[in-house]
């Protein structure tokens, strides 16, 4: 086939299309079904242009420049005739849209790290680019509920704790025992021992405004403003609670926005390997070795796992059953490793309760717990992910089963040491046992249970960060320099580190889950949280960069985001539920915090309410009482089931077009088949 | 910019700027131009025909590593065989831009991997670039396992190849093809 080399240059407002075309428009003479090249419609209309004043679908056609010079000068000539009402909307949209685009520029312009997370990308994958992503949003809503927390709690209690005109309530006679509580620091203290409470949170840290002991119950009346600061207090942690959640369900929205797009998880897996997995954008040679290695990787498990399947399903019934109780048997030893590992926590958490001191060795006992959970976080998993070896699931089951596995045990057992916390401090729930019936609570081991559940938090957040830093330091630089420096076998076994996204990531919501925890009994820890994962952002990057290799298996980024802001609204319940128990079930300390007066901590609300004018009460009233409730909650029922219905409608759609689709290639087919029958057959009828 | 000299009457830059800013065409020219300084004026006012050979185009270092570098090259240049004239240079970086639509790319997508120029992506295709994204290390039978996979996963209207209705119906459910189908420049 001799393809014309000339092309005949334009002149303006003309076209030539003869036989000389350029590459693009070619006309194959192939003898199989016609590959239309682009048209362009002349006659359609252009009701929409781009934000330039550019017809937008001139961009879309791979048509030669002259042509579109062309194309756009005749539609310059068209004048289109449109009404007032319609120019007006258009012009309107237009400003829109230009407002829109300009403030989402704004944005991703004023977004953090945005250079950095880009160069992440594209040297690793959409994979760990995800765990950064992920990192950034968390940053930011801790920055931001810092930022609440002390415009509505911190900056009034500094403001008003010096200023005349609070109001104190005194408390009975009878229960003086209970409000005694001495924090202040020994006068006669080492000098390490500043270091050590820095690191605990108790004496010259646990009296400040770190900790939920040192906030009073002050009342502001002034004539100008009145400022309620239990009330703030409370209701500022609540407002935090639903304005995490608001930004967590946004956020999955638009995750989830992406995986129906795409249709869920990658049905057309192979093809949209082959075609799509190839990032043109990679430069030098051992980027492009490393991606092929990946994509080889990927296709080879991909084939494993069919081959898996194909085996799974071609055993004996025998065969089957053993299989099957050899996977109950492990999973029950999976429990027990789980089970012993709460069993150490309750224990550990339980001594360390019972001691009190101020050296060094006292130190560990008071981390006991938090060495306990990172040692059960690391051991276990470990464990398990030996014993899944012997189970021979598919390998992506295997993974998902890992990760479930560790999402309970991180979550459970802060559960557990909640528990063992709530077990001393209201003698297992009995308020009549000898130690808690004067106070309502243990006040001989817990004067100020509050402080002391927050110092718990505290350490926890202190201590997870300690053990990211060792660990950086201590296995992952020397590990690097042992593969790149040595050359003995063991080393070039087992390589340079990988980044593993998974567990990374469940160590963030943990880190999180604890400072939700703690947020009603440590106002501070949100802020403290800020500066802890900006750090932990930065230790990553340099060890990303420094020590890890990038990843053979990649990580399949958009199905496991959604998986992990959902582990993260699980983190959230989990803090909910505490908080909801610790402000309705337990009896505040009445030696120290804005509570101490009250029966319970949501006890300020109503009787605030008793302060307001008739109607707002009475307004107030209506809204919590059945009359309002109930047909709320049958409106909201009516709304659920119509948007499940149009969901369903959607899905229904979508399947009817993609099976439209099927059939069109088909009655092509038929149609080509036809043709080709019929002109042989009046060829055969000439001769 | 200090070089004042112009390069392009405006009605140059006007067609030019379909898909790029006017700052980006001038980089994309410079670059061109740096190619092969003595071949390429700097004054395009008189549209002369100047052509580049395919070993300087492979040569850039955006290109240089690429396995489909060679199919790029013929696909969006003229004479099929991979010399590129300045108007071929600029419509490649705009539909490997981050600001080409997806139908452009899936067009040009389709091109760059139908190795025989047959408008079907057949089975041979799919082999030349399976050994092209691996590199040769998948074995004879796992090549062949793939491409059926993908033939079947793919093909719709079950004639054993993918046409470009196929491939771009396939493109659509692949969340990643607009930031790997790129390149940065």
């Amino acid at each position: 086939m001799s393809w014309a080399r000339e092309r005949q240059t334009l002149d303006a407002g003309q076209i030539h299309y003869g036989p000389h075309q350029s590459l693009r428009l070619r006309e194959r003479p192939s003898n199989s079904a016609v590959q239309r090249p682009p048209q362009f419609n002349w006659n359609a209309d252009q009701p929409e242009e781009g934000a330039k004043g550019r017809p937008r679908n001139l961009k879309e056609l791979p048509l030669p420049m002259e042509l579109k010079k062309a194309i756009r000068q005749v539609q310059q000539m068209k004048v289109p005739v449109m009404s007032n009402w319609q120019s007006w909307k258009i012009s309107k949209s237009k400003t829109m849209k230009r407002f829109l685009e300009e403030s989402r520029e704004v944005l991703a312009y004023v977004a953090p790290w945005r250079r950095t997370l880009h160069k992440i990308g594209g040297h690793f994958g959409g994979g760990v680019q995800s765990y950064f992503l992920f990192l950034r949003f968390l940053v930011v809503l801790n920055f931001l509920s810092f930022l609440l927390i002390a415009g509505f709690v911190l900056a009034p209690s500094i403001v008003f704790q010096s200023s005349p005109g609070n109001s104190e309530t005194q408390n009975s006679i009878d229960q003086i025992e209970c409000m005694i509580y001495s924090p202040e620091p020994q006068s006669l203290s080492v000098f390490y021992q500043y270091f050590l409470d820095l690191l605990t949170g108790m004496g010259f840290m646990e009296y400040s405004y770190l900790f939920y002991g040192f906030y009073n119950n002050t009342e502001m009346m002034n004539l100008q403003l009145s400022y309620n600061i239990p009330m703030a207090y409370l209701l500022t942690t609540a407002f935090y609670f639903i304005f995490c959640l608001i930004c967590i369900v946004l956020r999955m929205g638009a995750v989830i926005r992406d995986v129906v797009k795409t249709g869920g998880r990658a049905v057309g897996g192979y093809s949209t390997l082959v075609f799509t997995a190839w990032d043109y954008g990679l430069q030098g040679n051992r980027a492009t070795n490393l991606k092929q290695n990946n994509i080889r990787y990927q296709l080879q498990m991909d084939l494993e796992e069919e081959r898996i399947r194909k085996v799974a399903a071609s055993l004996t019934m025998a065969q089957t059953v053993r299989l099957y109780s050899l996977r109950a048997f492990l999973n029950l030893v999976v429990f027990g490793l789980i089970g012993a590992a709460f069993y150490a926590i309750f224990k550990a958490t339980q001594f360390s309760q019972s001691q009190t001191g101020g050296d060094f060795l006292d130190l560990i006992v008071q981390y006991l717990p938090s060495i306990v959970i990172t040692a059960a976080n690391f051991l276990v998993p470990f464990l398990c992910d030996k014993i899944a070896l012997l189970e021979r699931h598919s390998p992506s089951t295997t993974v998902i089963l890992a990760l479930l596995r560790a999402v309970f045990l991180r979550l459970v057992s802060l559960g557990v040491l909640l528990f063992t916390l709530w077990n001393g401090i209201t003698c297992n729930g009995v308020t009549e046992s000898a130690a808690c019936s004067v106070c309502q609570y243990n006040h001989k081991q817990y004067p100020c249970w509050e402080t002391r559940v927050g110092q718990e938090m505290y350490k926890l957040t202190v201590f997870d960060f300690i053990t990211v830093i060792a660990v950086m330091i201590l296995v992952e630089f020397p590990r690097r320099m042992l593969v790149d420096h040595c050359p003995c076998k063991l080393a070039q076994f087992v390589g340079r580190q990988e980044f593993v996204v998974p567990q990374n990531v469940l160590g963030l919501v943990y880190g999180q889950t604890v400072v939700w925890t703690g947020a009603l009994f440590c106002p501070l820890l949100p802020a403290i949280n800020t500066i802890k994962f900006i750090i932990i952002f930065y230790c990553r990057k340099i060890t990303l960069f420094q020590n890890c290799r990038p990843a053979d298996r990649t990580f399949r980024s958009n199905s496991s985001n959604f998986f992990f802001l959902l582990v993260l609204l699980l983190g959230w319940s989990l803090a909910t539920v505490a908080l909801i128990y610790a402000a309705v079930m337990i009896h505040p300390s009445m030696g120290c915090g804005p509570f101490r007066f009250l029966s319970m901590m949501w006890s300020v609300v109503p009787d605030s309410l008793q302060l307001l004018s008739n109607s707002s009460r009475d307004f107030l009233y209506f809204m919590g009482s059945q009359a309002f409730c109930i047909p709320l909650f049958v409106l909201l029922c009516v709304v659920l089931c119509y948007i499940a219905a149009l969901a369903s409608i959607y899905g229904k759609t979508v399947s009817l077009l993609q099976s439209q689709l099927k059939m069109e290639g088909r009655d092509k087919q038929f149609l080509v088949k036809r043709i080709k029958e019929l002109n042989s057959a009046s060829r055969g009828k000439k001769r | 910019m200090g070089n004042k000299q112009t390069i392009f009457t405006p009605q140059q830059l006007d067609a030019y700027q379909v898909g790029h800013s006017a700052r980006r065409e001038a980089g994309l020219f410079y670059r061109y131009h740096n190619l092969a300084p003595q071949l390429v004026p700097l004054d395009y006012t008189s549209k002369p025909d100047v052509k580049l050979p395919y070993e300087l185009i492979g040569s850039m270092p955006e290109l240089k590593d690429n396995p489909f570098r060679q199919r790029i090259a013929q696909v969006f240049s003229e004479d099929g065989e991979g010399n590129m004239t300045l108007d071929d240079f600029l419509d490649m970086f705009s539909a490997l831009s981050e600001m080409a639509p997806r139908d452009l790319k899936a067009y040009y997508a389709f091109k760059i991997y139908d190795f025989n120029d047959d408008d079907y992506i057949c089975k041979s295709d799919l082999e030349k670039t399976l050994n092209k994204l691996t590199r040769n290390e998948l074995t004879e039978d796992e090549v062949r396992m793939v491409c059926e996979k993908v033939i079947d996963e793919s093909d719709l209207d079950n004639d054993g190849r993918l046409s470009l209705e196929d491939f771009q119906h396939m493109i659509v459910r692949a969340p990643d093809f607009l930031s790997t189908f790129h390149i940065r420049i």
